[in-house]
């Protein structure tokens, strides 16, 4: 297949784990636009035959970071909590995940940042502890400890929520 | 019973991670032990909560501007870049030996980072110089560009308390643990020598690094504001 065909299939998917990392509608789409950019830019870096998959959150998740390191620096705050839960005109059901994923996401934007990428990878994109600490660029070891850390947090505070 | 069967365990249990007989362990104990069998109940509740939440986001469309990113117009036929690429064979130098490999290894990738050879023999030990030596001393993984040629990994301490930093550049990973004034080179490894690359794929060396960096490890790797102590008080062991 080709890079652009496989890059075109993965969208949907960038587009949930930048919603689990960014939580805002308008900066997670912002964050994918961004990530598409630098990955057509790097492409000749992608070794055909790897996952194309893995490699692309890697890249998101570096320009998340990056990102979020800018604008802690001009004195923006990381996370607009209000934001997400605008609601869309569709069905019950539609408003309903909607306004879950406001619950949850607030959740997860109080984790801490290497927190929440490894539950965002493990928890919503269902990676392997392998495969993410593959992306992430860390021991198993540390991944664990982060994904323990991150669950037993985010199990207190929609737990004390419900 | 639980008392053998720590939160990760459990955790790692829940996701269906450990391998057969570990699992067999952690079925064995959690089944006289409410609480534990709890917390597995309580790992999975949450995994489905959050695919529940977030999964919705792929039935949406994908926004146009998104879609017209990703087909890029300047489409560039990358296999004669690739096939001229040569994949050097991936070596292992110990440490201590392969002076004279590490020598020519320094002047090649010396050559290609500016700022003199990376790694140097004192001693018959081998230590980073020049743009490596300066990388170690002076970045902190937390902060660094992740588009930068030359990385930090992970900042850790080792059994005996020594600072030590996994590092990349582009032809070159390796631990390096800092020892009197210098960073002695505990591995290098030879990465797949293509020019800048902020995104290539995490190769076998990377893992490999890793796995060596966590065996080596004691406790968890430095957190930023650790690794800034530790910069400030010049590396120094604890």
């Amino acid at each position: 297949m080709h890079f652009e065909d496989e890059l075109i299939g993965l969208l949907p998917r960038l587009r949930r784990f930048a919603r689990s990392l960014a939580f805002a509608p308008a900066d997670a789409d912002d964050l994918c636009q961004a990530t598409v950019e630098r990955a057509l830019k790097a492409r000749d870096q992608w070794q055909p035959g790897t996952r194309l998959d893995s490699w692309m959150y890697r890249i998101m998740r570096n320009t998340w970071i990056d990102t979020a390191r800018a604008s802690r620096r001009r004195g923006e705050t990381f996370v607009a909590a209000e934001a997400g839960e605008s609601i869309g005109d569709a069905g019950d059901r539609a408003i309903e995940a909607r306004v879950e994923l406001g619950k949850v996401g607030r959740a997860m934007a109080m984790l801490p940042p290497e927190q929440r990428e490894a539950v965002a990878l493990v928890l919503v994109e269902g990676l392997a502890y392998k495969e993410a600490a593959m992306v992430l660029e860390i021991p198993m070891g540390t991944l664990t400890s982060r994904l323990v850390r991150g669950r037993e947090a985010l199990m207190r505070t929609l737990e004390e929520a419900a | 019973m639980s008392g053998e069967i720590d939160p990760e365990m459990l955790m790692a249990f829940a996701d269906g991670e450990l391998d057969p007989l570990a699992a067999k362990r952690v079925e064995h104990a959690i089944a006289g032990d409410a609480e534990a069998a709890a917390t597995v109940a309580r790992h999975r509740a949450l995994r489905a909560t959050l695919t529940q939440a977030f999964d919705p986001v792929t039935a949406e469309p994908v926004p146009p501007a998104l879609l017209a990113a990703a087909k890029s117009p300047n489409v560039v036929d990358l296999a004669p870049i690739r096939n001229a690429r040569r994949v050097s064979g991936r070596r292992w130098w110990p440490v201590g030996g392969a002076i004279a490999a590490s020598l020519a290894l320094g002047l090649v990738i010396g050559g290609q980072l500016g700022g003199g050879a990376p790694v140097t023999n004192r001693d018959g030990a081998l230590i980073a110089s020049g743009n490596l030596d300066h990388l170690l001393n002076t970045q902190l993984a937390a902060t660094q560009d992740s588009a930068a040629a030359m990385r930090v990994r992970v900042t850790f301490r080792d059994r005996s308390g020594a600072i030590c930093r996994t590092f990349t550049t582009p032809a070159l990973g390796g631990i390096a643990c800092r020892d009197g004034d210098a960073w002695l080179l505990r591995e290098t490894r030879n990465r797949v020598a293509t020019g800048t690359t902020e995104y290539r794929q995490a190769g076998s060396d990377d893992a490999a690094i890793m796995a060596d960096a966590e065996a080596a490890m004691s406790g968890e790797p430095l957190d930023a504001a650790a690794e800034a102590r530790a910069r400030a008080n010049g590396w120094r062991p604890q």
